[in-house]
């Protein structure tokens, strides 16, 4: 190899879909920002021409596919995953830049071929596909398979481009610099369905048969350019400053931290140590499966089966309609399973975003049952809403969805923009409709209950989604659902956690979720680790959310998780594939400065504090009720012992939390009144290069006020 | 005594036996007998058994095994090569391709140059001396199966293929038959196993073996064997 920017391919590819061009730019004065999010963060920057727009559709947006030195690594759970940003679809009040992630082994494949990000500017006068084999790149026209769902063009292009390459038995032949490369993989193609085509808040982005870049609207993005699919062939390599330590990093994470496959302790706690077993949250069709990974990941997470449905499907997808299949298949285990496996399906191949589906459809049920909604009603709907729980009627509503036709054309830009068009803004107020922040559904993970995940997503820019203190919540409450003692107690636990996160937290009561101490700055230095470590280690390094950061582990004696240790930690992987010197703390600080690039670019899309708010319910009704009996999380008691603590019945207060932010500001050297950056924060955090165009715009913060 | 010397005196003795003398090496721990074009092969004293069921798709044996060798990761020239279709019914949607070590090793006895040769000093395990290849890819024509288990390395101009680990300078313990393969050691689920007694050779899938043990059962899995050409 005679490529020396170690992880890194070295080319970006810039593609303007108007002009019909392809160029390739040196990946060189990108690597101080990692990959992923901090790479397209930076080419957003330096490529979208008009950063204030707030729509994704804009043909002004620019998207970027971006992968990172990890992509097409061993490392562990870090090797195929992908993160995409750019102006989205759907958020409310504000759709602005955002940022989506999916896993597979589209970026690894990207990597091969020679490139690390994909930026997407412009829109095709024509639908047109992408073909990427190694250097050689084309726009090609979609003709057909414009109008196709994701399977369909997925297996299509597969045939052809495997037809057009030839090459030796099972081996494909593609292009190199020396003479023909070969490769037995299929291409990785990254797609939209009929739903990113009609351009719906809810379409996204599919690669494979399970793997897709949900939030946000991407899918929409890639509908309005015209896009409908990237489809990348890659023989190459990426190269590795020191191979020996990597390797050597990779077999000392599976020996000290994940799990003994002969012997899994299936009460683990810590996500990197769990066994490999399929994250479903309904009866699996039959035991005929293999537990499937994404490239690299050391515990898979999903799985295949013999029956023809359900592949790659997991976690939410296979939870969100179950509770009405229940009811219309009537004790039926079979063809429950089965409708619920061919519903997550659905949402794949139609392009569907699954997650806001399972409230939204609540939402329906409820207003139909008021009377509000069906044929020539309030809410116009013709389907057979007496059918709720069958596979036809799923059918019915994700096209519907999709194309944005009956109910669909309410929600085309999004949820709650059609709760308000519908004139029922206060269903989403009240909590009716789940909307918790920025037009998305609440995680499951209650706002009023688990701190970091509202926090954090409050001031970021969509449901952060982001596991790592969340694991937390799991395994304590799954250890006591089942009866089991925890595997931890409340003091060791926190101890273990927060000593990884020194020295941004002084000590345990940064994860002290009791009321007493939930508005803390102990707790706001905890969000803050939480938010830069995510910026960095995961959403730009590409550590996957499943099995990073993994604070505790029940694998080793003492405790202590794979992150940031000497012999697998983070910064191990890091600096055995780019040769760097970083420390595990210095990767935070880079995702620190990424979020406040962000928050620049937030800034120019007219971000402000007061926008910054949760739906009223938050605020206005305690959090009484939960799917388990319990919401557990570790807290001190009055004595000052730590317990598992019950954290039900609470709300935020609106006042103290509006203090929180204002604190968090100032520590951020942001502008308190507006939560905007500042020249003096900016000169901090060497972003000097944003400031003209803030000032520009008038977006640039008060230094008075920090 | 080490590897070597065994391979040496398990050679002697193999010619001893067969009351010979003069006979000219020719390939590696291979030889041609005299006055013929009859070449004997050492059988190999190791070999890679997988689990097809078992393998999650990672390919992280891929990426490690590309990395130990050649210091960057790659699939294209990883000497285990793991095919998927995301789409396809379990358990066809996963093929794991290993070299076989076969007993008749047609890849030595297609080599003009004998670089791909037998390796005595590493438990005669074929292997490719890639000083020595000329590029002529004859060996991949002959390997028999699908997809064909060597690589061709385009950057260098040579072709490649699985040698146990027996020359990884990136793999810090000492690999071949008896020491570490890299593709064995990563496998987080355990789906490669080294062997050294060698697969049934008439058999199309004696190389494809059940390693799902209790646990698979106990976690929700199947523990069918599943029997797969390959």
């Amino acid at each position: 190899m005679e490529n020396k920017l170690y992880g890194f391919a070295g080319k970006i590819l810039l593609v303007d879909l108007g002009a019909g061009t392809t160029t390739a730019v040196s990946s060189e004065k990108y690597r101080q920002w990692g990959g992923g999010h901090g790479l397209g963060s930076a080419l957003f920057w330096d490529y979208c021409k008009d950063k204030t727009i707030t729509d994704g559709r804009d043909p002004k947006n620019v998207m970027v596919v971006a992968a990172s030195p990890f992509s097409g690594t061993n490392t562990p759970s870090a090797g195929g995953r992908c993160e995409v940003v750019g102006v989205g679809v759907g958020q409310y009040p504000v759709s602005w830049y955002t940022r989506s992630n999916f896993g597979g082994r589209f970026s690894a494949t990207l990597k091969y071929a020679g490139w690390d990000a994909v930026v997407v500017m412009g829109r095709a006068r024509e639908p047109v596909w992408l073909d990427i084999r190694n250097h050689e790149v084309a726009i090609r026209p979609a003709g057909k398979l414009w109008g196709t769902d994701t399977k369909t063009l997925q297996q299509k292009l597969w045939q052809r481009l495997l037809e057009e390459a030839g090459g030796m038995e099972g081996w494909y032949r593609l292009p190199g610099k020396r003479g023909p490369e070969y490769s037995t993989q299929k291409p990785a193609i990254l797609c939209i369905g009929p739903a990113g085509e009609h351009q719906v808040a809810q379409g996204c982005l599919i690669h494979d048969s399970g793997n897709g870049a949900g939030q946000c609207g991407f899918g929409a993005v890639w509908g309005s350019k015209n896009l409908k699919a990237i489809a990348v062939q890659g023989s190459g390599a990426v190269a590795v400053a020191d191979p020996a330590a990597l390797a050597a990093a990779r077999f000392a994470a599976k020996e000290h931290y994940a799990a003994d496959f002969d012997n899994p302790d299936l009460r683990h706690w810590g996500p990197f140590g769990v066994p490999a077993w399929p994250v479903i949250f309904f009866d699996q069709p039959n035991e005929h499966r293999r537990v499937q990974a994404c490239q690299g990941c050391i515990a898979g997470c999903r799985a295949r089966f013999n029956v023809g449905y359900g592949n790659e499907v997991s976690c939410q997808e296979t939870e969100w309609y179950s509770p009405h299949v229940i009811k219309w298949c009537k004790g039926d285990k079979q063809k429950a399973s089965e409708i619920v496996y061919k519903t997550a399906d659905l949402c794949n191949q139609l392009g569907l975003n699954s997650y806001p589906m399972g409230i939204g459809l609540d939402w329906l049920i409820g207003l139909r049952e008021e009377g509000r909604l069906g044929p020539g009603k309030e809410i116009d709907s013709k389907l057979d809403w007496d059918k709720v729980g069958s596979l036809e009627f799923i059918r019915e509503l994700l096209e519907a969805l999709a194309r944005g036709e009956d109910i669909g054309a309410l929600v085309a830009d999004g949820w709650v923009q059609g709760a308000i068009k519908a004139g029922r803004e206060a269903d989403w107020r009240s909590g009716k409709l789940l909307f918790t922040y920025w037009g998305m559904p609440e995680h499951g993970y209650d706002s009023r209950l688990e701190l970091e995940w509202g926090y954090e997503t409050l001031i970021c820019d969509r449901d952060m989604n982001s596991h790592s203190i969340n694991f937390i919540f799991w395994f304590v409450n799954i250890s006591v659902i089942y009866g089991f003692k925890p595997r931890i107690s409340a003091e060791k636990l926190v101890k273990v956690a927060t000593d990884k996160m020194k020295p941004w937290v002084s000590g345990p009561e940064a994860l002290d979720y009791a009321t007493a101490n939930m508005y803390s700055d102990a707790v706001m230095d905890m969000v803050r680790w939480h938010t830069f470590y995510s910026r960095f280690w995961k959403n730009s390094c590409l550590l996957c959310d499943f099995r990073w950061a993994d604070l505790f582990n029940t694998n080793r004696p003492d405790l202590s998780g794979a992150t940031a240790s000497e012999t697998a930690g983070e910064q191990v992987f890091w600096n055995a594939v780019t040769g760097e010197h970083l420390s595990f703390n210095d990767g935070i600080a880079r995702g620190r400065r990424i979020w406040h690039l962000d928050n620049a670019i937030w800034a120019l899309q007219g971000r402000h504090r007061d926008m910054m708010v949760f739906a009223d319910y938050v605020y206005d009704k305690d959090c009484d009720t939960f799917e388990f009996p319990f919401y557990l999380w570790p807290c001190r008691n009055s004595a000052g012992e730590w317990e598992y603590t019950d954290l039900l019945h609470r709300r935020l207060d609106r006042e103290k939390f509006e203090d929180w932010k204002t604190r968090f500001f100032k520590k951020e050297g942001l502008d308190p009144g507006s939560g905007r950056p500042t020249r003096a924060g900016l000169k901090e955090q060497g972003l000097e290069f944003v400031t003209a165009e803030l000032e520009r715009h008038k977006c640039l913060g008060r230094e008075d006020k920090v | 005594m080490n590897d070597g010397d065994k391979a040496a005196i398990s050679r002697r003795t193999f010619l001893k036996s067969l009351g010979t003398v003069g006979l000219v090496a020719a390939a590696g721990g291979a030889f041609f007998l005299p006055g013929s074009r009859l070449m004997v092969i050492p059988n190999s004293q190791g070999f890679l058994v997988v689990d097809m069921g078992k393998c999650m798709g990672c390919c992280s044996c891929m990426t490690t095994c590309a990395l130990v060798h050649h210091g960057f990761t790659s699939l294209s020239l990883a000497r285990i090569q793991i095919l998927q279709d995301p789409f396809a019914k379990y358990p066809d949607d996963i093929t794991m391709a290993v070299c076989h070590q076969c007993q008749d090793a047609p890849c030595v006895k297609a080599c003009p140059v004998h670089a791909d040769h037998v390796d005595g000093n590493f438990g005669n395990v074929r292997t490719i001396d890639p000083q020595r290849c000329i590029g002529c890819l004859q060996c991949i024509a002959a390997c028999p199966w699908i997809p064909k288990r060597l690589q061709w390395d385009s950057d260098k101009g040579h072709s490649q293929k699985c040698d146990l680990c027996a020359d990884a300078p990136y793999l810090k313990e000492k690999g071949g038959p008896g020491g570490t393969q890299s593709c064995v050691k990563v496998c987080p689920v355990g789906a490669i196993a080294f062997v050294d007694k060698m697969p049934d050779q008439k058999s199309k899938s004696s190389y494809n073996v059940n390693l799902r043990g209790k646990a698979w059962k106990i976690m929700d899995g199947s523990t069918d064997d599943i029997v797969r050409e390959g």
